[in-house]
């Protein structure tokens, strides 16, 4: 039976985006057991941003094998900078990193982003989404800062919410 | 004058004439050690979890005593703390406590029975360590790369202090047990490495800083061992000559020279010449790193000090190391992974006996063992670890004597025949080909160091002419050769069949088998699907690559190299990603048309994949004789990939346990 090739990459399509979305829904349906179990006193957003660092700091332990210095500062933090765009990626976004003015700047770029609209479903604010996604991105940081004794940081510099326009993230050293 | 534990007189053995320098004798610190062969201490995890010493340990280390024929013999190093924080191996040997002695004294007292030098080797495992505990310890919390090994915490200057002095308490227990030669281990990523390098130390006080401040803790050891050890016995350091460790700013290749100084000047009294942290993300010591590739690292070594250098590292033969020796550029040759795989290998080569030396294949197996707490074993030879068992190490006569026929002049076929003969048995080995062999003769052709496997044949080849086996080369076992010779047993050792794959476009799609690809009889075009991504497979599709094929790797298992051990298996999926190969996995291959292939995933996706060229490396069970043999009642046992296709090991292990048996 020959390969519909229309076909194939359809359901290969849909089986991808269904995953992603399931992947969302569920961070945030665990968000609400949490939560639940934190009691009345308990900030959810503190619960969410929690999550996100020990989401961030085991992530942070799966790219130690992939750190490299053998092409110095400069790429070094670009090969870091797609790691976390690459990151943004499987979780649905469309992001890119771009390099800064200023040396071992690194800009990630995220133009398409699912999770506010999953947010959005839960009652969850705009405001948490882009906090988490920051929160986790400076969790994965902390070892890789120890490990490659460097002192690396991460800073929202732009939020867009529901998805549309431009998130933008600035990765760099630390004086 | 240098003091002389046993008198070894060489004039006589062949081996000291071929290599003349590995049996000249040196001196170390004030020991006299009658010629240049150590065993280089390995972990084994035979021990007890509580680090006491074990009848198999005490029996492993004996054998290997006997190998070295006179040189230095190393036990496993010990951890040295309670808490278990240097702890690496779930069997290591401890001496944390006076209590060990007595069973350390076992060790030594089995090494000296057989006129060898005991070598003791003080191992806390640092970044590598704490297997039992939660957190391990270091001169610096810095993470882990690899997650199988635990979370580092940094040590206080007091408890730097007390890890100085437990060096130096275990080293006076193993003097007290008996050994000759005391040694610190300072490699691969262990406590002392993790001192020295500027990847894991980030002190700032004195045991930190410049490489004067972290080898600091190391120069303090090296005193304070001396002084426990006294004028009679040497101590010696294992130190990396070069870290590999250049992608996370490990030391440079000169600090490290600096370190061999540092220790010289400290007392050392030799030095072993290591390269390579497990964290590294260069292979070392791997079959595809051709053999004497790093030996001019202890030349450099010896430009930098003036005591004795030792060096193992893909030196598995004698010819190199005496040359080395005889130039001034290496004064040891350590033998590690060649005396688990052959424990006497440095003895057949003082006796003549090459010929009978089964080489080890540099597979890593042994090494994989011990990460996944289990017992020492090798991929090639059956009776490692089981040297506490004179029975499956050295098999008794047979109660009857047979007349065994065993079909397939293979690895499993070989091991079997020569086994079962050395106990009485009469052996007749057949094998439809004109050659020995099996399905390595054309194993052997894959890249990246495959042909060293082929060294496994030959030995088995020996061994076979001295036990009185009897071959029929060009000869099947058929239903009538069965029933005409009537033997008491059947070993069927035949090899694999290769699954057979429907084509629906008649000769359009060309369908060819992996032996006659790897011996070059088949026509091979330029865009080839592999079909089995197990070893066979993997070694096709990399011969195929460096001929320049665009080739895609299609096999059912999950992973490409299910059958390969996992360190080693990294190399292969490295080199297949170099080599442009293309890998689905999981996979089966649905369809065979003029196009190539249509692949369909274990959950139902399909795709097509374009290809002039399919190579059935699929193997299956081979038992085509089964039913003939036991119509006739005859005991009937299948071995190697006959029985379940798996790897070499199998199939020689496989031969060795029916050998014993029948």
């Amino acid at each position: 039976m020959p390969v519909d090739a229309e076909k194939e990459i359809t359901k290969l399509y849909r089986a991808l985006h269904s995953a992603q979305d399931e992947i969302g829904k569920t961070f945030y349906r665990w968000r609400q057991v949490a939560v639940e179990f934190a009691g009345a006193d308990t900030n959810p957003q503190d619960v969410a941003l929690r999550a996100a660092e020990v989401f961030g700091k085991d992530i942070g332990k799966s790219i130690l094998p992939r750190m490299n210095w053998l092409k110095g500062e400069e790429g070094f933090m670009m090969i870091l900078g797609k790691a976390l765009a690459g990151l943004w990626n499987t979780d649905g976004g469309q992001a890119t990193a771009e390099k800064g003015e200023n040396p071992g700047e690194v800009f990630i770029k995220c133009s398409r982003d699912p999770w506010p609209s999953w947010a959005k479903q839960f009652g969850v604010s705009m405001e948490e989404v882009a906090l988490c996604r920051e929160r986790m991105y400076q969790a994965v940081l902390e070892d890789v800062s120890v490990f490659m004794n460097i002192p690396l940081k991460i800073e929202l510099q732009k939020a867009i919410s529901r998805g549309q326009g431009e998130t933008v993230m600035r990765l760099y050293k630390a004086e | 004058m240098a003091k002389t534990l046993f008198e070894w007189d060489y004039s006589e053995y062949p081996g000291a004439k071929s290599y003349p320098h590995l049996f000249t004798p040196i001196e170390v610190g004030n020991l006299f050690v009658p010629n240049r062969i150590k065993y280089a201490a390995t972990e084994e995890n035979l021990n007890g979890l509580d680090g006491f010493i074990t009848d198999s340990g005490v029996e492993y280390m004996r054998q290997r005593a006997r190998g070295v024929v006179g040189g230095l013999c190393f036990m496993q190093g010990v951890y040295m703390d309670e808490a278990g924080k240097g702890q690496g191996y779930v069997g290591q040997a401890a001496a944390w406590d006076d209590k060990f002695i007595p069973g350390l004294a076992r060790i030594a007292d089995a090494i000296h029975g057989e006129k060898a030098i005991a070598g003791f080797q003080l191992m806390d495992c640092g970044r590598v360590g704490a297997v039992e505990v939660e957190s391990g310890h270091g001169p610096s919390t810095v993470p882990q790369r690899l997650r199988i090994f635990k979370p580092m915490y940094e040590m206080t200057p007091a408890e730097v202090k007390e890890m100085i002095q437990q060096h130096v308490d275990a080293a006076r227990r193993g003097v007290e047990a008996g050994f000759d030669v005391m040694e610190i281990s300072g490699i691969v990523g262990y406590l002392i490495s993790n001192f020295i390098s500027s990847y894991t130390n980030r002190r700032t006080d004195e045991y930190g800083g410049d490489i004067r401040g972290r080898m600091q803790a190391v120069v303090e050891i090296i005193q304070g061992v001396k002084e426990v050890c006294g004028p009679d016995i040497p101590v010696g350091i294992r130190l990396c000559s070069e870290e590999l460790l250049d992608d996370v700013r490990g030391n440079t290749p000169e600090e490290s020279m600096e370190t061999y100084k540092m220790a010289e000047e400290a007392g050392a009294d030799y030095i072993s010449c290591t390269l390579g942290w497990q964290e590294s993300i260069y292979p070392v010591i791997s079959r595809d790193i051709p053999m004497g590739n790093w030996v001019h690292l202890a030349k450099r070594a010896k430009e930098h000090v003036k005591i004795p250098i030792q060096m193992a590292y893909r030196m598995f033969k004698p010819g190199l190391p005496n040359e080395k020796i005889g130039a001034n550029e290496l004064d040891f040759w350590e033998i590690c992974r060649s005396m688990i795989a052959d424990p006497l290998m440095p003895k057949k080569v003082a006796e003549g006996r090459e010929d009978e030396i089964r080489h080890c294949v540099a597979c890593n197996l042994c090494l994989a063992r011990l990460f996944r707490d289990a017992p020492m074993t090798c991929y090639i030879n059956p009776v490692c670890a089981h040297e506490a068992n004179p029975e499956f190490a050295d098999p008794p006569a047979a109660e009857e004597e047979k007349e065994i026929i065993i079909a397939g002049a293979g690895p499993a076929g070989l091991e079997c025949a020569y086994t079962a003969a050395r106990r009485g048995h009469e052996v007749h080995v057949y094998d439809k080909r004109d050659v020995i062999g099996g399905t390595l003769n054309e194993a052997k052709n894959a890249p990246y160091g495959d042909d060293e496997l082929w060294t496994c044949i030959e030995y088995q080849q020996t061994m076979c002419k001295k036990a009185g086996v009897t071959f029929h080369l060009g000869t099947e076992v058929t239903a009538d050769l069965i029933e005409e010779e009537m033997p008491d047993s059947v070993v069927l050792a035949t090899g694999p069949a290769y699954s057979k794959i429907e084509s629906a476009a008649g000769d359009s799609a060309k369908l060819v088998n992996l032996l006659d690809v790897m011996n070059g009889q088949a026509a091979v075009g330029e865009k080839v699907v592999v079909w089995g991504n197990r070893k066979p497979g993997i070694g096709c599709a990399l011969h195929l690559a460096q001929q320049g094929k665009k080739v895609t790797l299609v096999g059912k298992d999950k992973t490409a190299g299910f059958d390969v051990n996992p360190s080693f298996k990294w190399r292969y999926v490295l080199y297949m990603r170099q080599n442009g190969i293309v890998t689905y996995n999981d996979v089966d291959i649905e369809e065979v048309n003029d196009e190539g292939i249509v692949v369909k995933s274990y959950d139902g996706y399909r795709w097509p994949v374009k290809c002039d060229t399919i190579v059935a490396a699929q193997r299956e069970p081979n038992e085509s004789l089964k039913k003939v043999v036991q119509s006739e009642g005859i005991e009937l046992f299948v071995i190697g990939d006959a029985l379940i296709p798996r790897n070499l090991s199998s199939a020689i292990h496989d031969g060795y346990r029916i050998g014993m048996r029948i």
